[in-house]
C-alpha cells in the first residue's frame, strides 16, 4: 500500500492512523484526533476578522509597501482634507513620509494645483474614494508586513522601473499586434512621457513633469467638473437629457426641453486646453481594420444620440472640447462587443442545461491525464502565443462608451494546451483571479493585481463518484491524485503540488470503468478534475452524525407582529417530507422571548408538551430527551406543533428578548450529535447573555464620513459560534426586522460556525408582500437543499504558493483546514495568495480544493476540486490573464475585512487604489507605445467599471442614506455569495423588456427564453417609452416608461395606461399573450439561475423604490459619488502623474 | 450505561453501523474507546471467540459474533454482563433480520447507519432498570454466560503486534541464517582454495628441486 498507516486495511495498530472526522489530513496529525472535536482556541482565525483597532499588517489590503511605493498617493491635496485629515504634522507629506520618497509628485508642489481641478462638481462632498492621503493614517505603524502581496521589500520596487522609465523597457515579447500597428503617438505624447517613470527612487525634483499632463488634464476634467445640468438624483428621472458623462450636455430632444443648466457652464470650459488632448487625440490604435470596417453597419443607441446632439443648435458651446467624446469614429463604438467568442447561449445557461460538461462525457479523453512533464513543449510553444491579441487588444477607456458585451461575461480560459483545459476544473467551480500566474512574487508586485481563488465547492453538481478502499493521495503531502499528476511509469505517478514520486497502489491498476488492468492513467479520478469519493471509515472519528434540524424562533410581541410564525410553520409543514435526511434525521423546536420555551414531542404524547425555562441566566435543558425527535416516528406530533405554533403566541405581550440563552440552550441540545440550528430572530436581543444596544445613529446613516459600528458589540455570539464549530453545529440566522438588529453582532453566530445568514428588511405579512414572498421562496430553497455536515475543507497549492487569507463563513482550525460544521451549497469562498518560491522551472500550477463532508443520508464523501493554471514569466502575460470579475470578487471580500479592521474609507481607497495600480502598472511595464487616454487590456476593461460598482454597492456606499444592517448584510452576502451571485450584487444587469423578441433566444424544457441584450447602467439608455429590468441578484426592478407603449401595458401588465399601474405590484399577471409569456419566461430563468428569490418590483417614476432603482445606475454621477466618466478621469489624472 | 455499540463485518472489520452516545459526561474519552472498538474489529476474525467480554479499564467491551458479523458495545464495568449480551442478541436478531443479506455486499462503512435508531430505543429499555425487571426471561436464556470468555483489550489489541513482532524477528533471524550460510560457503571454498594452493606449492618446490637439484 502506498500510503502506509494510513490506507493500510488492518491497521498497523496505530490509533492514530484514523483520519477522523475532522481532520481529513492525517498529515496534520499534530493535531490529534481528539483535538479536532476539543475546539482548541488557538488564535488561529482570519487576522483580519481580529477586531477593530487592529492595526492594518498583514490583514486585508495593501500593506506598508505596496502604500508607500504606487504613484496612487499623490492625490492627497485638496478636497480630500475635509473628509480625512491627514495625520497631524504631516499636512501634505503623507507618503513621503511612508519610505520610499514618491518623488514623481512632490506634494508641495502638486497640491495647490489640484485643489480646483478636482473633477468635482462644487455643490457635492469630495468622494472619498479619490483620497488615497489616508491609506495609512497613521505613517509610524509602517509594518512591513510581509504576507502581504504586493509587498516587496522597497529596494526592488524603487530602481528597476526608474531605469526602464522608457516605457517600452522590459516588454520585448510585447507581441500586441494591434498596438504594434498603432498611428505614431500623437505630440501630447511628450507630455505624459515624461511623468512616466513614477515610481522609484530617483530624486524629487521633477515638478515640471507631473504638472504638464495635468495642465492638459484640465481639458479633461473640467467637462466633469463642469456643474451638470441638474442633479441626477434631485431630479429624479431618468431624463434622457441628463449628460452622460458631463460634456454632451445636449438632451436629445425627444422629451421635454433641455435642461438649462448646461450650456452656460460648458462655455466656461478652457478650450485652449482641450484640443491638443481631446481632438486631436487620433483613434486610438484598435481602431484597425477590422474595427473601423463593422462600425458603421451597427447603428446604436448612442449613434442616435449623437446625431440628435449634433443637430441642436448649441451656440456656445466649444464644440471641438465637447466633441471628442462623440465625435470619434464610429470604429470604437461596437469595439467591445463581439470579440470574446461569447456564444449564443449565456454560459449560465449551457452549463444549466447540462450542469457539468465533465460529467456528460467523462471517460472519452483519447489519453488520459499527460502530465506536466510530457506537455513542456508544447506548453512552451504555446506560452509566445499566450498574451492572446483580443486579451491584451490596447482599450482606450475613455472612448469606449459601449463597454458592456450584449450577454454575460464570460471567464477567461487559462492558456493551457487544449487536452489540459479540457479536463480542468469548471470555473464556477474554482477561479483564480489570474489565470496566468507570475513567476515570482516581484512579478507579482509589478503587476499590481491582487491572487487570489474564489470558490463554490459545493454546488449542485452531479458528478462522478468513486467507492474505494484505498483513496490514492500524495504520501508527503496528502494531495488526492487528480488529472494534472504525472505518471512516470505504470507503477509511479509525481504529484503535482509537491513533485513527490508515489507509488501506484495494485488496486488502482484496475479500471472499473473500462474493466481494464494496466491503465491507472484512465481512472476517473485521473480524468476528472471534479469528483467525489466515498470516503472509507479511516476518514470517520466517530459514526457519521444523521440530520439534526433544530429550530429556534423568536416568539416575542414583535415577532408577532410580522407574521412570520405563520409563514415558517405553513413552508415547513410543506417541506417536511422534503427536509434532507434519511431514516434517522431529528427536529427540535425552541421558542423564546424573556423565557426559553422547550417543546416535548416524545413519541406517545397525545400532544406537544410546552417546557418553559424562566431561568435565563443558567440555562438548563427540562428533560434530558425527546426535544429533539426523530422525525419520521414523531411526524405527527411535529406536524401538530407546528398547526398549533402560530395560534399558540397571538396575544402575547412579551416584548423582550433573550437570544443569546436561547443559542446556549439550543448548543446544549445540539452538542452531542452537531448539526443545524436555525435562528429566527425580528428584534434586538436585549435580556440576559449577548443583549445588545442600539448603536446605529439614523442621523449618520447618510454621512459621508467614516461608518461605525461595523465590527462586533461583543464577543459573545463569535464565542458561542466557536463553541458550536466545535461541536459540528452550524448557526443559520434569519433576520426579520424593521428595526436595527446589530447584525454586525449578530451575523458573527453564523460567519465562524459556518451557517449563512438570510436579512428581510421590514419583513411584514402585509405591508410588505415582495418580502413575504421572498422569505417563502427562500425558506423552501433552505430547506430541502442539499446539506453536508461535519465538513472540513482544505485548500492546497503547488509548492511555492502559499494560502494566506480566507473568506467565507467558516472557522480556520488549522492554518489551512476550515472547519465547516455544515456545508450548503450556495457558500462561496475565497482566499488569497501570495508566490513565496519563485516557480522558476514549472510550466503549471495547481490547486487542490478538498471538501469532505457526512451527506444527509449518513455517507462520508469527499469532494475534490483540482485547478491547474500555466506559470508565465512576462508581465504582459500576466495581464492578458486577469479575471477581472474574480478581481472584483476578491476585492470585494478583502475590501469587507478592511471595513471590518480599519475603517470604510480606507476600504473605499483600497479599492480605487487596486484600480489604480494595475492599470498604471499596465501603461508603465506593459505598453510599449503611450497614448493619451486612459489605457487599459481589454480583459481589465471592465475593472474601472467594477471598482466604481463596488465603491456605490450598498456596502461601501457613502453620502447615500443607507442603513448600517443593510450595509454590513451586503458585506456578509460579498463574502459569502459565489462570485456569479455577487457580481450581480456589484454590477447589476439591465435589460429592456418592452421589445422582447424571440430572436437569439434559448429554448429550455419547450420554453423559448428571450435574451435581450445587456445595457450599460445609465439613465441615458432608458426611455420614456419602454420598459426595463434591472436585475441586482437580490431583487428585480421591472421599471416602466411614462411614456410606455399601451401595448405592453396591457399585454403584460394588464392595465389599460401608466396611471393604472398599481403603486406596489410585485407579481405579474399571467396574461395569454404573447408578450407577457415572454417576459415571464424570462424572469423565471433569471429566478432559476440563483438559489435565492430576487424579488420583483414593478415601479413607476413616482414609486418609493425609484430612488433603489436609481442608485444602481452606477455610470451616472450621484449626489456623493462621481459618474463613470469622471471615475475614468480621476483614474487617469492619478495614473499619470 | 451502555455507552456505544458497534455492528462490523467480521471479514474485513468494516463497519456497518453504529451508536454515537449522546452521554455529555463521557464524551472524553469516548474517543479512544472508538478508535479501540475500531481495531478490535479489525483485529476479530473467525477464529475469535464469538462471545467475549474484553475489560479496558473501567469500561468493559462486550462482543457477540454471528453469521459473519460482530455486535460490540462498550458498558460500564458494573453493568450487568448478561444484559449486555442480551441487549447484543436483541440486535442481532433485528439486524440479521433487516440487513442480513445485503451485509456480504456493503461496500463503504456504515451502510446501514440507519439501524442506528433501533439501536438508540433497544438500548434505552436495556438501560432503564425498571424494564429491566420485566426482561426476567434472560436469566434462563443466558445461564451460560458465566463460561463467557473474560480476557483484557490490551492483551487482545497487542496480540497481533506481539505476532508482528515475532514475525519479524523470525524473518531476521532467517535473514542472518542465510548470511551465516553463504559466509560459511564462502569461508569452505577459501580454506579449500588455501589448501589447494598450498600442495601445490608444495609438489612444484617439489618438481623443482628434483629437477635442478636432484639430477
Amino acid at each position: 500500500m502506498s500510503t502506509a498507516g494510513f490506507n493500510s486495511q488492518n491497521g498497523t495498530g496505530t490509533g492514530q492512523a484514523y483520519a477522523n472526522g475532522p481532520s481529513q489530513n492525517p498529515v496534520g496529525l499534530q493535531q490529534l484526533p481528539g483535538v479536532s472535536y476539543g475546539m482548541t482556541h488557538q488564535p488561529t482565525y482570519n487576522p483580519m476578522q481580529a477586531k477593530a483597532p487592529a492595526p492594518p499588517g498583514p490583514g486585508l489590503y495593501p500593506t506598508a509597501a505596496y502604500q508607500s511605493g504606487p504613484p496612487v498617493s499623490s492625490y492627497q491635496s485638496g478636497p480630500a482634507h475635509t473628509s480625512y485629515p491627514p495625520p497631524p504634522g504631516q499636512p501634505l507629506l503623507t507618503r513621503p513620509a511612508m519610505g520610499t520618497p514618491p518623488s514623481h509628485t512632490p506634494p508641495q508642489s502638486a497640491s495647490p494645483n489640484h485643489g480646483p481641478r478636482m473633477p468635482l462638481p462644487r455643490a457635492t462632498p469630495p468622494p472619498p474614494a479619490v483620497s488615497s492621503s489616508s491609506y495609512y493614517s497613521n505613517p509610524q505603524q509602517q509594518p512591513i508586513a510581509p504576507s502581504w502581496q504586493y509587498n516587496t521589500a522597497p529596494a526592488p520596487m524603487g530602481p528597476p522601473p526608474s531605469l526602464s522609465a522608457p516605457p517600452c523597457g522590459p516588454l520585448a515579447n510585447h507581441t500586441n499586434p494591434s498596438s504594434s500597428s498603432t498611428v505614431p503617438p500623437p505630440p501630447t505624447l511628450t507630455a505624459y512621457s515624461s511623468p512616466q517613470p513614477a515610481y522609484g527612487s530617483h530624486s524629487a525634483t521633477q515638478p515640471p513633469g507631473p504638472r504638464m499632463p495635468s495642465t492638459s488634464h484640465l481639458g479633461y476634467t473640467q467637462p466633469g467638473a463642469a456643474p451638470p445640468p441638474l442633479n441626477p438624483m434631485l431630479s429624479h428621472t431618468y431624463q434622457p437629457s441628463r449628460p452622460a458623462y458631463g460634456p454632451p450636455p445636449t438632451g436629445p430632444p425627444p422629451l421635454g426641453p433641455p435642461p438649462a443648466g448646461p450650456s452656460p457652464a460648458m462655455t466656461s470650459t478652457p478650450p485652449s486646453t482641450a484640443p491638443p488632448l481631446a481632438n486631436v487625440t487620433p483613434p486610438p490604435p484598435k481602431a484597425d481594420g477590422t474595427l473601423a470596417g463593422n462600425g458603421p453597419q451597427s447603428p446604436n443607441n448612442f449613434n442616435s444620440i449623437d446625431n440628435k446632439m449634433a443637430g441642436l443648435p448649441q451656440p456656445g458651446l466649444p464644440g471641438r472640447h465637447l466633441g471628442h467624446y462623440p465625435s470619434l469614429p464610429p470604429g470604437y463604438q461596437n469595439a467591445a462587443a463581439p470579440h470574446k467568442p461569447t456564444s449564443p447561449m449565456h454560459p449560465t445557461m449551457q452549463a444549466a442545461t447540462q450542469p457539468y460538461s465533465q460529467t456528460t462525457q467523462p471517460y472519452q479523453q483519447p489519453h488520459g491525464g499527460p502530465g506536466p512533464a510530457q506537455l513542456s513543449p508544447s506548453l512552451a510553444a504555446l506560452s509566445l502565443q499566450s498574451s492572446s491579441p483580443e486579451a491584451l487588444r490596447v482599450v482606450n477607456l475613455l472612448q469606449e462608451r459601449n463597454l458592456l458585451p450584449p450577454g454575460p461575461i464570460p471567464a477567461p480560459t487559462p492558456c493551457l494546451p487544449q487536452d489540459l483545459q479540457k479536463i480542468n476544473c469548471n470555473p464556477e467551480v474554482f477561479r483564480c483571479t489570474l489565470t496566468s500566474i507570475p513567476q515570482t512574487q516581484s512579478l507579482l508586485n509589478k503587476a499590481k493585481m491582487p491572487l487570489g481563488l474564489l470558490l463554490h465547492p459545493f454546488k449542485d453538481l452531479s458528478l462522478p463518484v468513486v467507492t474505494s478502499s484505498t483513496i490514492v493521495r500524495c504520501r508527503s503531502c496528502r494531495t488526492y491524485i487528480n488529472p494534472f499528476v504525472s505518471f512516470l511509469d505504470q507503477r509511479r505517478w509525481k504529484c503535482n503540488l509537491c513533485y513527490r514520486v508515489n507509488d501506484v497502489p495494485e488496486e488502482f491498476m484496475y479500471n472499473p470503468v473500462s474493466r481494464s488492468y494496466g491503465e491507472p492513467h484512465k481512472r476517473p479520478e485521473v480524468q476528472n478534475a471534479t469528483i467525489e469519493f466515498i470516503a472509507p471509515s479511516e476518514y470517520m472519528l466517530r459514526p457519521p452524525q444523521p440530520a439534526v434540524y433544530l429550530f429556534l424562533l423568536d416568539v416575542s410581541h414583535n415577532a408577532v407582529e410580522t407574521g412570520y410564525l405563520t409563514v415558517f410553520c405553513q413552508s415547513l409543514l410543506d417541506n417536511i417530507n422534503a427536509l434532507p435526511g434519511d431514516s434517522r434525521t431529528k427536529v427540535g423546536f425552541i421558542t423564546f422571548d424573556s423565557t426559553i420555551h422547550f417543546y416535548n414531542l416524545q413519541e406517545g404524547l397525545s400532544q406537544p408538551q410546552m417546557l418553559i425555562v424562566s431561568d435565563i441566566e443558567d440555562i438548563f435543558l427540562p428533560t434530558p430527551d425527546s426535544l429533539l425527535v426523530n422525525l419520521n416516528e414523531c411526524k405527527e406530533l411535529v406536524q401538530d406543533l407546528l398547526r398549533s405554533l402560530p395560534s399558540l403566541f397571538e396575544k402575547t405581550m412579551e416584548t423582550q428578548s433573550a437570544l443569546g440563552s436561547a443559542l446556549q440552550a439550543a448548543f446544549k441540545l445540539l452538542s452531542p450529535t452537531g448539526g443545524r440550528m436555525s435562528v429566527f430572530q425580528t428584534q434586538l436581543p436585549n435580556l440576559g447573555v449577548g443583549a445588545l444596544q442600539s448603536r446605529e445613529d439614523p442621523n449618520q446613516r447618510a454621512s459621508a464620513k467614516d461608518i461605525q459600528h461595523l465590527s462586533p458589540a461583543t464577543d459573545f455570539y463569535k464565542k458561542l459560534a466557536l463553541d458550536c464549530s466545535g461541536q459540528q453545529v452550524a448557526v443559520d440566522l434569519f433576520l426579520l426586522s424593521s428595526q436595527y438588529c446589530d447584525l454586525a453582532s449578530l451575523g458573527c453566530i453564523s460567519r465562524y460556525s459556518a451557517g449563512s445568514v438570510y436579512y428581510y428588511p421590514s419583513y411584514h405579512h402585509q405591508h410588505n408582500p415582495a418580502q413575504v414572498e421572498r422569505f417563502q421562496k427562500e425558506l423552501k430553497r433552505y430547506l430541502t437543499r442539499k446539506i453536508g455536515f461535519e465538513a472540513v475543507m482544505r485548500i492546497r497549492c503547488t509548492k511555492g504558493l502559499s494560502i494566506h487569507t480566507f473568506h467565507g463563513n467558516f472557522f480556520v482550525r488549522s492554518t489551512d483546514l476550515l472547519s465547516l460544521p455544515n456545508v450548503n451549497p450556495d457558500a462561496g469562498f475565497a482566499v488569497q495568495m501570495s508566490i513565496e518560491e519563485n516557480l522558476d522551472d514549472m510550466q503549471v500550477v495547481s490547486f487542490q480544493a478538498a471538501l469532505l463532508y457526512t451527506s444527509s443520508k449518513g455517507e462520508r464523501r469527499i469532494r475534490v476540486h483540482t485547478l491547474c493554471l500555466p506559470v508565465v514569466n512576462s508581465l504582459s502575460d500576466v495581464f492578458a490573464g486577469a479575471d477581472v470579475q474574480a478581481m472584483a470578487g476578491l476585492l470585494a471580500c478583502m475590501a469587507v475585512d478592511r471595513s471590518v479592521t480599519a475603517s470604510l474609507s480606507d476600504a473605499r481607497d483600497a479599492l480605487t487604489n487596486a484600480a489604480i495600480d494595475s492599470l498604471s502598472s499596465y501603461r508603465q511595464s506593459v505598453l510599449t507605445i503611450q497614448q493619451p487616454g486612459l489605457l487599459a487590456p481589454a480583459c481589465l476593461r471592465f475593472f474601472p467599471l467594477y471598482v466604481l460598482a463596488l465603491l456605490k454597492q450598498k456596502a461601501y456606499r457613502t453620502g447615500t442614506s443607507t442603513r448600517l444592517d443593510e450595509r454590513v448584510f451586503a458585506m456578509c452576502q460579498l463574502k459569502y455569495q459565489p462570485l456569479a451571485y455577487a457580481m450581480l450584487m456589484i454590477h447589476p444587469a439591465l435589460y429592456r423588456v418592452d421589445d422582447l423578441t424571440d430572436e437569439g433566444a434559448l429554448n429550455i424544457n419547450e420554453r423559448t427564453i428571450p435574451q435581450p441584450r445587456v445595457l450599460q447602467l445609465s439613465v441615458e439608455k432608458l426611455s420614456r417609452e419602454g420598459a426595463f429590468l434591472m436585475d441586482t441578484g437580490m431583487v428585480l426592478y421591472l421599471w416602466i416608461g411614462r411614456n410606455c407603449h399601451p401595448n405592453f401595458l396591457t399585454q403584460v401588465l394588464g392595465v389599460p395606461s401608466y396611471a393604472t399601474v398599481p403603486e406596489n405590484l410585485y407579481l405579474l399577471p399571467e396574461l395569454d399573450t404573447a408578450e407577457s409569456q415572454r417576459i415571464r419566461a424570462f424572469i423565471g430563468w433569471l429566478r432559476d439561475q440563483r438559489p435565492f428569490f430576487p424579488t420583483l418590483h414593478v415601479i413607476r417614476d413616482e414609486s418609493q423604490l425609484k430612488a433603489s432603482f436609481m442608485q444602481n445606475m452606477i455610470e451616472d454621477r450621484t449626489e456623493s459619488a462621481l459618474s463613470y466618466y469622471e471615475f475614468l478621469l480621476h483614474l487617469q489624472q492619478q495614473i499619470s502623474k | 450505561m451502555i455507552a456505544l455499540t458497534m455492528i462490523a463485518r467480521v471479514v474485513d472489520g468494516l463497519p456497518l453501523a453504529a451508536s454515537i452516545e449522546e452521554d455529555e459526561q463521557s464524551g472524553r474519552d469516548l474517543q479512544q474507546y472508538q478508535s479501540q472498538a475500531k481495531q478490535l474489529c479489525r483485529k476479530l476474525n473467525t477464529q475469535s471467540p464469538d462471545r467475549c467480554t474484553l475489560e479496558a479499564g473501567d469500561m468493559d467491551f462486550h462482543y457477540l459474533i454471528a453469521q459473519g458479523i460482530c455486535y460490540l458495545c462498550l458498558c460500564e464495568a458494573s453493568f450487568p454482563k448478561k444484559i449486555a449480551f442480551a441487549y447484543l442478541e436483541d440486535l442481532h436478531n433485528e439486524f440479521y433480520d433487516q440487513y442480513g443479506k445485503k451485509v456480504n455486499t456493503a461496500m463503504r462503512p456504515y451502510s446501514f447507519i440507519e439501524f442506528d435508531t433501533y439501536i438508540q430505543k433497544t438500548k434505552k429499555t436495556y438501560v432503564d432498570s425498571r424494564a429491566r425487571r420485566n426482561l426476567g426471561s434472560i436469566n434462563t436464556e443466558l445461564h451460560d454466560v458465566q463460561r463467557i470468555m473474560v480476557a483484557n483489550i490490551e492483551e487482545v489489541l497487542q496480540r497481533g503486534e506481539a505476532l508482528s513482532v515475532l514475525d519479524t524477528k523470525a524473518s531476521n533471524l532467517s535473514t542472518l541464517s542465510k548470511k551465516y550460510r553463504s559466509d560459511a560457503k564462502y569461508l569452505n571454498t577459501r580454506s579449500a582454495y588455501a589448501k589447494v594452493a598450498a600442495v601445490a606449492v608444495f609438489f612444484i618446490t617439489l618438481i623443482i628441486y628434483l629437477r635442478f637439484w636432484w639430477l
